[in-house]
């Protein structure tokens, strides 16, 4: 307890010390002259670029637009793969025809939606939500069938001999049993959706941090480019902090599962 | 000795090794499809050529007219210097590039540029 | 055996009727002919582009790079990640870069590597080998040290040598993890490749949709949609899942 706030002081300094070392090994690189500043500017720079990026709201206009797309294709497809998927994985003879179908389309998630996106909706945001809410929705449906599917019969069985109604099946056996492979679901196709959204965004669009490190190799801005990549990470470290962990940990916590895939 | 044997029978039934099996046997049978069909794709006037190590200049007729890709994938063989109809012109292609395109199963004929350009 | 053929029965029913629905769209929604194309239109995309010498090439191309960074991965990725799993220090530091460096995915790094390595294949490689390595890196350094000390311990106690342990104890119980990361990470990796491909590429199926989209050839797209999802869907089935499988049913770490 007493060493509680030392101990964090030391887990971050044992985290960022990594981070520091390749800094200083960049800043070192960069001084020695070997490669043109075109090719890998000084961190010093990247940091100053970054820094008018944020004062200026152009980086901040880009994460918005990245971050409310993925937050809106979340908004659309969840409600409505978990939902599909709880209904098609009840019919125990629907659902076996369905998990395939929906194997096939997971394993063509993300990009390869683009071209089409793009014939149908033309270059915009539409194409962008297109080719989210197609990686999302098919990622989360697949996993809650599988989910719903996995939940041994007997609970059902057990449920109904105590007078428990199709409701008190659904909602008290059927979704808690399938509740961690619903939340993997979401968690990958979160990774998935994000890794899409990158690579739509360098075509389909005109905001977006795809775009802005896209557009910016288009000029040579390399530090525009390096502050997109550092940017992504640490939107996507913080997601993982913040949104996943703590969803994975209150699944574990309430229903004491995990699922084997993450 | 049949124990020792038994797993040696459960790897070759394991789905992964009857897959890759029959990739290899398909992959190899299309090669060998594919260089024992080679010749007949080249005009008999061009093979005395092709003893010489000297580059030539080849018509390559196809059976459809030629898109960009095929266009570009000549462009790595040699200098395209035109189409005509299904027939493309290519010079500077060296004996080994030639036996290479005449693996091409939709090449449908090679033959030497002066004949065919007339 | 019967339940079997009832849900084949079902496929075909559905295959039919998509296909009639779709047909029947095509025929007669009012929207330009390249919108949707029938089903009959994606048939003959496929005869034409096999006759033409085009599809084999594409899918030759793709394959032999994803190929090579699943090579890569299994033969490069894993081990690294073994080795800097082994001791406490190089993990714990290495743990925070490696998180870092998955998490941004290898198309991201594209505009730079466009800079470094120009316009063509070299880019291409680069992005889905570094898309690929990665989790399989990561995954396989987390395996390691996801192996309770107490094995460790164990056997430590037993006069057990340094090489014993790794063999017997920190390997096998790292298996599940390095499977599962190699299995992410290609399907990561499968995905940048399309990606990369369409941004650089001058072949492989990624180019072929996105050139097919220029010239707003919609059923070639279509059918380069089918063949990267049925492509997928073979290696993962095939290749992929016995590989996770087998390290699971092997190793007992079943956790449903």
């Amino acid at each position: 307890m007493m060493h509680g706030w030392r101990g964090d002081l030391l887990a971050v300094g044992r985290g960022a010390a990594p981070f520091a070392l390749i800094l200083i090994a960049w800043a070192l690189v960069t001084r020695a002259n070997v490669l043109p500043a075109m090719f890998l500017p000084p961190p010093a720079d990247v940091a100053r670029t970054g820094w008018d990026m944020l004062k200026d709201g152009s980086l901040w206009t880009n994460i918005g637009a990245s971050v409310g797309r993925v937050l809106v294709s979340l908004v659309i497809s969840v409600p409505l793969a978990v939902g599909l998927g709880i209904f098609v994985g009840l019919r125990r003879r629907l659902s076996p025809v369905f998990e395939p179908i929906a194997g096939f389309f997971n394993s063509l998630s993300g990009i390869a939606w683009l071209p089409l996106a793009v014939t149908w909706f033309g270059l915009g945001w539409v194409s962008v939500i297109f080719i989210m809410f197609n990686t999302i929705f098919f990622l989360v449906f697949y996993n809650t069938l599988v989910g719903v599917r996995s939940v041994p019969r007997i609970f059902e069985h057990a449920v109904r001999t105590l007078g428990g109604s199709r409701r008190h099946i659904i909602f008290q056996v059927l979704i808690p049993g399938a509740m961690p492979n619903i939340v993997t679901g979401i968690r990958m196709s979160i990774g998935f959706g994000w890794r899409a959204l990158i690579a739509a965004e360098m075509i389909a669009t005109s905001t977006g941090l795809g775009f802005l490190i896209y557009n910016a190799s288009n000029f040579h801005q390399t530090d525009t480019i390096l502050v997109g990549i550092v940017t992504i990470g640490i939107l996507w470290l913080l997601t993982d902090r913040l949104v996943l962990q703590p969803i994975e940990r209150w699944t574990v916590e309430r229903w004491g599962l995990v699922s084997s895939s993450r | 000795m049949k124990a020792s044997a038994m797993p040696v029978v459960a790897v070759l039934r394991h789905r992964s090794v009857v897959f890759l099996l029959v990739v290899a046997v398909a992959w190899g049978g299309w090669e060998l499809f594919l260089v024992t069909t080679a010749t007949v794709r080249i005009d008999p006037a061009l093979q005395t050529a092709l003893r010489e190590r000297a580059p030539l200049a080849v018509a390559i007729t196809l059976g459809f007219a030629p898109e960009n890709f095929h266009i570009r994938l000549f462009q790595s063989y040699g200098i395209v210097s035109g189409v005509r109809g299904n027939t493309v012109l290519v010079n500077r292609v060296s004996p080994d590039d030639l036996r290479r395109i005449s693996r091409y199963y939709w090449v449908k004929r090679i033959s030497p540029q002066s004949e065919s350009v007339q | 055996m019967e339940r079997h053929w009832e849900i084949v029965s079902t496929w075909v029913l559905i295959l039919a009727a998509t296909i009639a629905a779709w047909s029947l769209g095509a025929a007669t929604l009012p929207v330009p002919d390249y919108f949707l194309p029938p089903p009959s239109a994606v048939l003959s995309a496929f005869v034409e582009l096999i006759a033409k010498g085009m599809l084999p090439i594409f899918v030759a191309e793709s394959l032999r790079r994803i190929v090579l960074a699943a090579l890569l991965g299994l033969f490069v990725g894993v081990p690294i990640g073994l080795l800097l799993g082994v001791s406490r220090v190089t993990a714990d530091f290495a743990y925070p870069v490696l998180n870092f460096f998955q998490s941004i995915s290898g198309i991201a790094w594209l505009p730079l590597m466009l800079i470094w390595f120009g316009f063509g294949e070299r880019t291409i490689l680069v992005a889905v080998n570094y898309t690929v390595l990665f989790p399989v890196i990561f995954n396989a350094l987390l395996g390691i040290r996801s192996v309770p000390q107490i094995y460790v311990n164990a056997l430590r106690t037993l006069g057990a040598s340094r090489w014993r342990i790794v063999r017997d104890v920190l390997l096998p119980g790292a298996l599940p993890n390095i499977a599962m990361g190699v299995r992410l990470g290609l399907a990561y990796g499968w995905r940048a490749l399309i990606a990369a491909e369409m941004l650089v590429g001058a072949n492989g199926l990624g180019f072929m949709i996105f050139n097919a989209q220029t010239f707003h050839l919609t059923a070639r797209i279509m059918l380069g949609m089918g063949i990267i999802g049925a492509l997928w869907v073979v290696l993962d089935y095939f290749l992929l899942r016995p590989l996770e499988e087998a390290t699971i049913a092997r190793w007992g770490m079943v956790q449903r």
